[in-house]
């Protein structure tokens, strides 16, 4: 069920009648929580509720019995029976028929041809999601930082609670438990900045679909195309991947204040980083944090001599979990090698001015080349290949390019620019302004219909957020 | 009832309300939209629109009834009143309709096979005879993938309400959004108008060019005689302005004898500038990138849907006869594996159907000459040569 869609608007009104108006007690609220989840994610395939459910299960029983014992060594046990069961689940189904394959690619080299199975189970959606979430409670239970929450049904009800269950953000068990416990109650200001939230969602999908056409230009034509169309293609993914994600998370934190829950920000302007680290500050931040506290800090952290090691690693590993592929590899290797080098270059005193510099002119050369490498980064993501990516990047670079751009080019290439623009200045308005406009019903109700009509008319409401496959 | 459980229903129950009252007023802005637009199945697909209003008066004609289906080629090829006159000749009483129109793959065509069935079932009335044109650059792919931004908006108008809701109930997902265009949407998509409005910009460098120079002269012939054939149809007859009794598909107008022997010069002009090798070099790319009409990579769906048109039609007529319209040998070719599909295709439909085909893909009656373009036969020659051959082919039936 997309959020976008009559079918979940259908769906949404129904639960939320019955939540709000009719089941008013605690308990069958997280009971009609739990079952309303599983009926969304079953609209994809019913055929891994169990899964969903199983691992969600064991963490609980496992957080129980790390919170049973002083026991370090069983309490180490635990856990890592724990973080075996939910990477086991991912890594058969997301990345088995990935190592099968490169291992006979492997070989292959060799001259030998191996005649190695394949698996090719259906991916389950929201997986890489839903079980670093679950994982989340019992390392912070082992960690000693959480208390063992007793209440099955409500640490289901946190994993499974459909808002943020297909795509995140990835909550942390101790910010969602407490108010699945509590079952908070909106105010009109949650309701109304909810609104907000889900319009400017929607309304970035909706130029995300849009964007979709001319980044598939770029990556997928059978044909060559121009610098230009190649410029236009990657900027017009980086619109996409981002309306996209931060769309859906806009739209789930949305849904989730409507409720009374509260989700924490996904995203904060991400395009206009001035710098790697401070991108990685502003995409996807509850991925990236949860990278941080749980694979970076594990690793050791910044502790010296070992600090570059653990980024590579982390970003190795935060590239590889958006996907089975060696370009999605690539991709956090190059973020990877990007903050290694940012943090070098930090350290370099002659460069101090331009570090620490607050002009404008410097923050613009920072803005710019942070961008750049941010493109050059999504070409990693987007191609369905090594090569693919070397092409699109070679083209960008003016070699092996069409001379002349197709009809439309510049047209094409100003939309995209100004679609990813207004993306990020809907976005800075929220921020900025959105009490002033929730404040003033004149000017907000007008304001989200007309946003709201908008998205009605145009788009691709059916087509699936690219972040579903992760 | 505690006050915090009211005060709970009461936020949760003014949330609702501005849901309801936003997206009702959101909905309107679309409806109002397309009105001042002009966007909705009258003016989407007119000819198919009023052919379905049209049905009623089909299925009460006192004589039996023929139905040509099919593509816009069948629209320009057959000559419905010509048919009926050939076959009177050869004491056949018929009248023939022509239902062939542009735009509706096989998908969306079995929707309107299930209309026209519907019509003359409820009339209890049966077709005579059915000829069901396979357009194999219809089945494709390549088409289909074209297709997709319409399925919503083309279902939603062709579909009736007992198939959207067994849709509902099979598929919730696309029922709901089928639905949701149908009764709140008058039919309009999204995908449909950012296709329609969206099209030019989103795939622009989707015209294939073949790199030939512009034939100026046949390009002044075309822009000088458009308007003079308009102007002389509108002379000869007066009647059709404001008809809703489209001249195309009833065929007047397609008969040489009705016109001028002036009017045909005119058109015969006009056919060889608009065959003008830049136009059709275009055209043969156009049909390559749109339709891959010589590799004919089908489709599965496509395939199985015409099936189902053909299964359709049985249930209701007396006959049934499957037609492959004349090819341009000199502009469309196919490759062997291309060949070797269209043949698998056809066996499949046989084995499927037990419906004869009439393959005139290589008839030598119909020359390059005959055609509008690489596809399309052309008015007063291509179409007159290709009905006879269908009344060739269909009277020594009527005297089984």
């Amino acid at each position: 069920m997309i959020f976008n869609t009559p079918i979940f608007f259908l769906f949404f009104v129904v639960f939320l009648t019955l939540y709000g108006l009719v089941v008013l007690s605690r308990r069958p609220r997280i009971l009609l929580i739990v079952v309303s989840s599983l009926v969304f994610y079953g609209a994809w395939n019913y055929r891994f509720i169990p899964l969903l459910v199983g691992s969600a299960a064991a963490d609980y029983f496992i957080a129980q019995a790390i919170g049973a014992t002083a026991d370090r060594r069983a309490r180490k046990a635990w856990v890592t029976l724990s973080i075996a069961i939910n990477l086991g689940v991912l890594a058969l189904f997301k990345y088995a028929d990935f190592a099968l394959q490169s291992v006979a690619d492997l070989v292959s080299a060799f001259g030998v041809e191996p005649d190695l199975p394949t698996l090719a189970w259906v991916l389950p959606v929201g997986i890489s999601f839903y079980t670093f979430q679950s994982l989340s409670y019992t390392i912070d239970v082992y960690r000693g930082t959480l208390e063992p929450r007793r209440g099955l049904m409500e640490f289901v009800a946190a994993v499974s609670f459909f808002p943020q269950l297909v795509a995140g953000p990835i909550l942390r068990a101790r910010q969602i438990l407490p108010q699945m416990h509590a079952i908070p109650v909106p105010t009109w200001g949650d309701a109304k900045h909810g609104f907000v939230l889900v319009t400017a969602g929607v309304f970035k999908k909706t130029l995300a679909d849009l964007l979709a056409a001319p980044a598939a230009k770029a990556f997928d034509s059978a044909e060559t195309v121009s610098v230009l169309e190649t410029w236009t293609g990657v900027v017009a993914f980086a619109g996409q991947i981002y309306g996209d994600f931060a769309g859906y998370t806009d739209m789930a934190i949305g849904i989730a204040l409507l409720l009374g829950f509260r989700i924490p920000a996904n995203f904060h302007l991400p395009y206009f980083a001035v710098s790697p680290v401070d991108f990685w500050r502003r995409w996807h931040i509850s991925l990236s944090s949860w990278l941080r506290d749980y694979l970076y800090i594990s690793l050791g952290g910044n502790r010296t001599g070992s600090r570059t090691r653990n980024v590579l690693i982390t970003m190795l590993l935060g590239g590889l979990w958006h996907g089975a592929a060696w370009t999605f590899v690539a991709w956090g290797a190059f973020h990877g090698l990007l903050i290694t080098a940012s943090h070098g270059l930090s350290r370099i005193g002659a460069l101090s001015a331009f570090h620490g510099g607050r002009s404008r002119g410097i923050a613009l050369l920072k803005w710019a080349a942070t961008f750049y490498l941010v493109l050059v980064g999504w070409v990693l993501f987007r191609a369905t290949s090594l090569d693919g990516a070397g092409a699109v990047l070679a083209r960008m670079h003016g070699l092996g390019a069409l001379a002349e751009p197709g009809g439309q080019a510049v047209t094409v290439l100003v939309l995209t620019v100004v679609s990813l623009l207004v993306m990020q200045l809907m976005d800075l308005f929220v921020i900025k302004k959105g009490a002033w406009l929730e404040g003033k019903a004149w000017l907000l109700w007008p304001f989200l219909i007309f946003f709201q009509g908008l998205c009605l008319l145009f788009g691709e409401p059916s087509d699936d957020f690219i972040y579903f496959q992760f | 009832m505690t006050s915090s459980t009211s005060s709970s229903r009461g936020i949760y129950l003014r949330v609702l309300v501005a849901i309801a009252l936003g997206m009702g007023a959101s909905l309107g802005l679309v409806r109002l939209f397309t009105f001042v637009g002009g966007a909705s199945a009258e003016t989407i697909l007119p000819e198919v629109t009023e052919a379905r209003a049209a049905l009623p008066r089909i299925v009460a004609e006192e004589k039996d009834v023929v139905l040509a289906f099919g593509s816009s080629m069948t629209d320009a090829a057959f000559g419905a009143r010509q048919f009926d006159r050939e076959m009177a000749a050869q004491g056949v009483e018929v009248k023939s309709f022509n239902f062939g129109f542009g735009g509706l793959n096989p998908y969306f065509q079995d929707y309107l096979a299930r209309r026209v069935r519907e019509a003359f079932d409820e009339a209890d009335r049966r077709l005579s005879l059915a000829i069901v044109e396979f357009t194999p650059l219809q089945n494709t792919k390549t088409r289909y993938r074209r297709a997709l931004p319409l399925v919503d908006s083309y279902v939603a108008m062709l579909a009736s309400d007992a198939e959207i809701g067994e849709l509902v109930l099979r598929e919730p997902t696309v029922g709901i959004q089928t639905a949701n265009v149908r009764y709140l949407r008058n039919g309009i998509s999204a995908e449909m108008l950012t296709w329609f409005f969206g099209s030019e910009v989103l795939f622009p460098a989707e015209q294939p060019n073949s790199g030939l120079p512009r034939d100026e002269e046949a390009e002044r012939t075309l822009e000088e005689l458009g308007p003079e054939l308009d102007r002389r149809f509108d002379e000869d007859y007066p009647d059709y302005v404001e008809s809703a009794w489209s001249w195309e598909w009833q065929g007047a107008g397609t008969i040489p004898e009705e016109r001028s022997p002036e009017t045909l010069a005119l058109f015969e002009q006009y056919y060889a500038a608009l065959r003008n090798d830049r136009r059709m070099a275009d055209d043969r790319l156009w049909r390559i990138h749109s339709a891959d009409v010589e590799n004919l990579d089908f489709e599965e769906e496509l395939l199985a849907a015409f099936v189902r048109i053909v299964k359709t039609f049985q249930a209701f007529s007396d006959r049934v006869a499957i037609v492959v319209m004349p090819r341009n040998h000199a502009w469309i070719g196919r490759t062997p594996e291309g060949e070797a599909r269209m043949r698998a295709a056809l066996h499949r439909i046989r084995e499927e159907t037990g419906a004869t085909v009439y393959d005139f893909e290589d008839t030598p009656r119909i020359t390059p000459e005959m055609f509008a373009d690489t596809t399309h036969l052309a008015r007063y020659s291509g179409d007159v040569a290709y009905t006879s051959l269908l009344v060739e082919a269909f009277a020594p039936l009527f005297s089984r």
